[in-house]
């Protein structure tokens, strides 16, 4: 009966895949096809068996039907294949690290897989400009380590830095928890090197290796947040930043939500050059934290919500004073009730791990459905306290985390796997589930939109937000980016049924 | 701006368990924290209390006992002006390590810190393992500015113990503050070169014979 489940689950929560037929315009993969890629890959360069983990995402809630996995080694393998592929019609799904959360690297039918794992060989660092230029396969972390040598380190972090790649962070422009501090990776990508889905594989170099370049349309940037529709990205060329010689933390408990947005408010003006997170949990998720993965609040005093604030500088006495005087005036003003600084890094470890866990947390209830969407702070909270609402007993858990800086919530709602007999299992599992989605979608997002909002603020829309790509974007804009879309992908081969 | 006169930050530390957060919070809030679970990182606290006709106001760290050395990063202790070592009256190997939290203090805070040791949980009366007398000793061949048995169960001597900090603070600072305006009166008096900027070749100049000069 377990296994019952995600196989019912699956299409309850892409319907979109399901909903959307192959193009049948799309070739068949061949045995004349495969050959071909192992000449000009070599046979390790094309994978057909056992080819499971990059069929499925990490969640397991997207699973395509793809059969063959090709590893190219260079931006010539690669752009030998989407020549190859461009002129007899075969679907190509690029993919990283295999880390996104909207099944944007999954394929949907059976597109050909385009790993770019063992794309990793150029690496260089300019360590006087901060300029970085790499091949697009190099795992975050890896080059987060390379960099730390020369005392500089990556403008972004994510969870997921131990996998994702960043010529996938690029074509998917991730976000996460240093945002506020270094901007959106706009401002720190410099050039790329592409490959187009054309009949000639076409190369381009766009941007370039220097920090300041005004000469055209600033095209590598079409490139980031792409999601893959455009081009394969095989080299970046983007800007590192110094590495902090301190990085204090402290969990702050506050009352209520506008003063959370109070204490924002206070952290960009006294906290200012230094500010490098400002992370929101509210105590639903904590709550989680402790029945589901036992950890407790790092506060003595329970409180509605909890902030977690970054500072990351060059002087420690010095930004120790930012900070004892940033938490004096919060108290003295009465906008937090409870403060703790971390007095080691191994505290700050413990203040982080609340936050960074919160995503797993979620998934230990059962079923998760995880919201990544931008909300201006009058509403942010307030989706919430809707949708807490609006699923009533239907949702075991309505828990919120984000990046609050950034005007970013994670609202996460939970409902129970329970284990009963086979006869009960629609009754009791699949109604409520219905209803529960019924109950949310399109509502949540309708809400966004009416609210100001964006329905996809880092993870992107892939798969899983295409009913809604339409939501909040005129239809103009829809219309520029397929006729932008065809200009790099004639024959539409790229990432199709996604995104555009 | 808020009006008072003097900021102090007072730093607790002391082995996990003696009751630092409880004192904390007895003193602030006037609640004794039933359970209290371990402190992670520096709990951060404040309060103002009169001395006299000023209002003086406590910044309070409480930091955790649990990984009881190094775990503190050392600016906390080089910004404070009281740093409190608490131990518990009724265990005595929490009195046992005051030798080592007083090598930190001495490694890392600043010579002229206010130094005050607090024995605790006065109430476990028939469990006391550690006697006053033994305490005031330690505290008087260790040169603390001053010693005290407290109980934040019963609130004996909280408010005097953060009152006593207070004072002292307050007054150290006056008699600082009164040299301060002596000296600038001095400095206006001869007006040397009062005013103006630096010249950092001026400077340089300066600790460079004022360096030969020592040899």
């Amino acid at each position: 009966m377990l296994n019952i489940l995600p196989r019912i689950r699956i299409p309850l929560r892409c319907y979109s895949a399901v909903l959307t037929a192959r193009n049948e315009n799309f070739a068949k993969v061949k045995q004349s096809d495969i050959m071909a890629f192992e000449n000009f890959l070599g046979k390790d360069g094309v994978q057909k068996d056992d080819i499971s983990n990059h069929t499925t995402d990490w969640t397991g809630q997207f699973k395509g039907h793809g059969s063959l996995v090709l590893y190219p080694k260079s931006t010539d393998e690669v752009s030998a294949i989407l020549a190859y592929c461009s002129k007899n019609k075969l679907a190509v799904v690029p993919q990283g690290g295999n880390t996104g959360l909207v099944g944007g690297s999954i394929p949907v039918h059976d597109e050909i897989i385009l790993s770019m794992n063992k794309i990793s060989q150029q690496f260089a660092f300019d360590d006087t400009m901060g300029i970085l230029k790499c091949d697009a396969g190099f795992i975050l972390e890896e080059l987060d380590n390379k960099l730390a040598k020369h005392g500089y380190m990556m403008p972004f972090d994510l969870g997921a830095k131990g996998s994702c790649q960043i010529g996938g962070n690029i074509a998917t422009c991730a976000g996460g928890i240093r945002l506020i501090r270094y901007g959106s990776l706009h401002a720190h990508l410099l050039g790329v090197t592409v490959v187009l889905p054309d009949e000639q594989g076409s190369v381009l170099h766009l941007g370039s290796d220097i920090r300041k370049d005004n000469t055209s349309l600033h095209t590598p940037h079409l490139f980031l947040g792409s999601e893959g529709q455009l081009g394969v990205i095989t080299s970046v060329t983007m800007t590192a930043v110094p590495r902090p010689k301190s990085v204090q933390s402290a969990m702050l408990g506050v009352q209520s939500f506008e003063k959370c947005c109070e204490v924002l408010k206070l952290a960009k003006s006294r906290l200012c050059e230094v500010l490098s997170s400002f992370e929101f949990l509210d105590d639903a998720i904590m709550e989680c934290l402790k029945t589901n993965l036992g950890l407790h609040p790092v506060l003595n005093s329970p409180t509605p919500f909890s902030i977690l604030v970054e500072t990351s500088g060059s002087n420690e006495d010095h930004d120790m004073e930012k900070m004892s005087a940033f938490l004096d005036e919060l108290l003295s003003k009465k906008l937090i009730v409870d403060g703790v600084l971390a007095g080691s890094s191994a505290d700050a470890a413990k203040m982080w791990k609340l936050r960074e866990s919160a995503p797993l947390a979620v998934t230990r209830d059962g079923y998760v459905y995880k919201h990544d969407v931008s909300l201006p702070l009058n509403s942010y909270y307030e989706l919430t306290n809707v949708m807490k609402e609006r699923c009533g007993d239907l949702a075991k858990r309505v828990v919120t985390y984000g990046h609050l800086g950034d005007g970013n919530t994670h609202l996460n709602i939970t409902s129970s796997k329970q284990n009963e007999n086979l006869e009960k299992l629609y009754v009791s599992i699949l109604i409520p589930i219905l209803l529960l989605i019924f109950r949310m979608y399109p509502f949540l997002y309708e809400w966004v939109v009416a609210h100001g909002g964006s329905i996809s603020a880092e993870h992107g829309i892939g798969q899983l937000k295409l009913p809604y790509s339409n939501l909040g974007k005129e239809s103009e804009e829809r219309l520029l980016t397929k006729k932008l879309k065809n200009i790099f992908d004639p024959n539409g081969i790229l990432n199709p049924y996604k995104m555009i | 701006m808020e009006d008072y006169k003097y900021l102090f930050k007072v730093v607790l530390v002391g082995n996990a368990g003696v009751g630092k957060t409880c004192l904390v919070r007895k003193f602030t809030q006037g609640i004794f924290p039933p359970g209290q679970s371990a402190t992670i990182g520096v709990d951060f606290m404040i309060k103002t209390v009169k001395v006299g006709n000023d209002k003086i106001k406590l910044q309070i760290w409480d930091t955790a006992g649990q990984e009881r050395f190094r775990s503190i990063t050392q600016s906390y202790y080089r910004s404070a002006h009281a740093i409190v070592l608490v131990y518990d009256v009724s265990c005595q190997p929490s009195f046992d390590c005051l030798p080592e939290w007083l090598g930190e203090i001495e490694s890392y805070a600043n010579r002229r810190v206010l130094k005050i040791l607090v024995g605790n949980k006065v109430d476990k009366g028939d469990e006391r393992e550690v006697p006053e007398r033994i305490g005031r000793d330690f505290s008087d061949v260790n040169h603390f500015d001053y010693f005290l048995e407290t109980s934040a169960l019963d609130a004996t001597n909280v408010d005097q113990l953060f009152e006593q900090v207070a004072t002292r603070l307050t007054n150290d600072m006056k008699i600082t503050d009164e040299r301060v305006h002596q000296y600038r009166a001095d400095a206006t008096n001869t007006s040397s070169s009062s005013g103006g900027p630096i010249k950092l070749i001026d400077r340089a100049q300066t600790q460079l014979n004022s360096c030969c000069s020592r040899q």
